[in-house]
């Protein structure tokens, strides 16, 4: 797979503040690679330099062999953007929101005509076709950005947190089409919080924490290495914890506090599992290990402000 | 510098938005000025007799209709662009196409110089209704022009305040403290010979004072002497804000 996007010792300033201190990674094409993090990690400034919206502080970055730059009207011409924040034209409707994005990438008007009956269809959108974006749920304006995104048929899609705010029909109609993309051989970026979305579409993921990249990898296999198969969550007073941790140990990988809980990671749940039967604790939650863990134990269980 | 055609793009936007605030903002465009041209003009004129051989209401007209072309453009670019920025961000999706930073502006005072110029032909329709007309067809696509130029000045000093402001309150310093008092000192209401020394040096560092002045001229068909500087300092000063409003603007838009 070759790669379509190379960055490397990334930089991204703002004033004093480093949002994105030094990070590099490669996208390849047709791959969903997925930035995940705490807010404020820099997973959007990435992806707005990836998108050639924010200037790069230091180091390279390319996007199809060209460096990406705020002026570069042919990485602009060629990316389609699903933005984080709902950034329709309220004064128009459906419709003319496509009619008037098209012109920005110098669709001619009869080419735009038959691509936005496509792409309306496509997000499921016909009934709404002159309604204004007022009238919209939150889900339908959603779908409508990224029909706008595909206006331009994009070879690189970035889709900025694309569902968040949705309920679970939303959001599993926009996976679906996310997928759908992705089965036609269009890169996709995705920033996201929620670690099932991240399982659910991405290939290739990196977790980012204060600028910087902590893991990266294949879901799968950040899970398997980081946490194991499995995971018990207990709720015990921490007093108990020294005893609980030595006749636990020898059937978990490692184990971590966190408030209330007291967590313990395995990669063979089985022998964990009868222990925590035999030992008849109260309050016990055992479980498959997910990103969310993963997730977690990278950038700290307690809340980032 | 990154100014392209899609300038027209933009245009284009505002256009299909606009449609649906026609009879609106025709209403707000005119209200202001109208209100002067009858209180000043009708009222206030019974008492003045005559102005140079006219009417004060002659004499009134060309100055209240660049005036309009100025509220216009100026409340386009401050308003209209904050909150495309702020509220809706249309800018940040239009960053995102081939579209500049500096089309994206630059089109949106190509729209506050076209609301200037259908404030000021409105104007001149209901002066005509009133009785004033200029004086000939040439002088009617003169004046077009000027108005053109007159709104890509506001347009863009405008624009320049909107780069700095923080919230809408912002405006009313500059709406306030630099659009209201122009109108006073630039030779609108009554002429500027009879200031003393020092106001009408002042007045010659107001935009508005030499727009007045040529409309005047335009209108009426006397040209006097000067106003070819008059027109210069016109074409200067907004060949100046308008660069700077590109910059300032592409200096907040990208982050």
């Amino acid at each position: 797979m070759s790669a379509i996007i190379t960055a490397k010792d990334l930089v991204k300033k703002y004033g004093d503040l480093t949002a994105v201190d030094g990070i590099s990674f490669e996208i390849g094409e047709g791959e969903c690679f997925g930035f995940l993090g705490p807010n404020g990690a820099g997973q959007t400034s990435t992806v707005k330099m990836i998108h050639c919206v924010s200037p790069v502080t230091s180091g390279s970055l390319t996007v199809a062999g060209l460096p990406a730059h705020i002026d570069n009207r042919v990485l602009k011409k060629m990316t389609g953007v699903i933005p984080q924040e709902i950034t329709l034209d309220n004064d128009l409707t459906v419709y003319e929101n496509l009619i008037v994005f098209s012109k920005f990438f110098d669709i001619p008007r009869r080419e735009a005509k038959v691509r936005i009956a496509d792409h309306i269809k496509f997000v499921e959108l016909e009934a709404k076709r002159n309604s204004r974006i007022s009238q919209l749920s939150t889900g339908m304006k959603r779908r409508l950005l990224i029909a706008r995104a595909l206006l331009n048929n994009p070879r690189l899609i970035i889709a900025d947190e694309p569902t968040t705010g949705l309920d679970p029909q939303a959001r599993h109609l926009i996976w679906q089409r996310l997928r759908q993309l992705k089965a036609q051989g269009v890169t996709l970026i995705l920033t996201t919080q929620y670690m099932e979305e991240a399982q659910q579409l991405c290939d290739r993921i990196v977790i980012m924490y204060q600028g910087k990249i902590l893991k990266e990898g294949l879901p799968s296999r950040l899970i398997e290495d980081e946490i194991g198969r499995e995971v018990a969550e207990i709720r015990i007073p921490a007093e108990e914890d020294a005893k609980l941790i030595a006749q636990l140990e020898g059937f978990s990988s490692g184990h971590e506090r966190v408030g209330d809980t007291l967590f313990f990671y395995c990669k063979d749940g089985h022998n964990l599992r009868h222990k925590l039967v035999e030992l008849d604790l109260p309050n016990t939650v055992h479980r498959p290990a997910t990103l969310e863990d993963v997730f977690l134990k990278l950038t700290g269980r307690s809340l980032i402000e | 510098m990154n100014l392209s055609y899609r300038i027209g793009h933009v245009f284009f936007r505002n256009l299909m938005s606009y449609k649906r605030f026609v009879v609106p903002t025709f209403i707000a465009s005119l209200i202001q000025p109208l209100f002067y041209l009858v209180t000043f003009g009708i009222g206030m004129g019974a008492y003045m007799g005559q102005f140079g051989g006219k009417s004060y209401l002659d004499f009134l007209v060309p100055g209240v209709l660049v005036s309009s072309v100025m509220l216009s453009a100026s409340f386009e670019c401050l308003y209209g662009t904050f909150i495309k920025m702020i509220h809706e961000k249309l800018y940040d999706s239009l960053l995102a196409t081939p579209v500049s930073a500096e089309d994206a502006v630059a089109g949106d005072i190509a729209w506050g110089a076209f609301r200037g110029l259908v404030s000021g032909t409105l104007m001149m329709l209901v002066a005509m209704v009133m009785g004033v007309s200029p004086v000939s067809i040439p002088s009617v696509l003169l004046l077009f022009v000027l108005m053109v130029f007159v709104g890509i000045l506001f347009g863009s000093l405008a624009m320049i305040v909107t780069s700095f402001a923080p919230n809408f309150d912002f405006f009313s310093y500059y709406t306030e403290l630099i659009l209201t008092p122009m109108l006073f000192f630039s030779g609108v209401f009554f002429p500027l010979d009879r200031f003393p020394g020092w106001m009408k040096s002042f007045a010659q560092f107001l935009p508005l004072t030499h727009a007045v002045a040529v409309a005047r001229a335009v209108f009426s068909g006397v040209y006097p002497r000067g106003l070819v500087a008059n027109f210069l300092v016109i074409v200067g000063l907004e060949t100046v804000v308008f660069w700077a409003a590109l910059k300032l603007m592409k200096r907040r838009l990208i982050k």
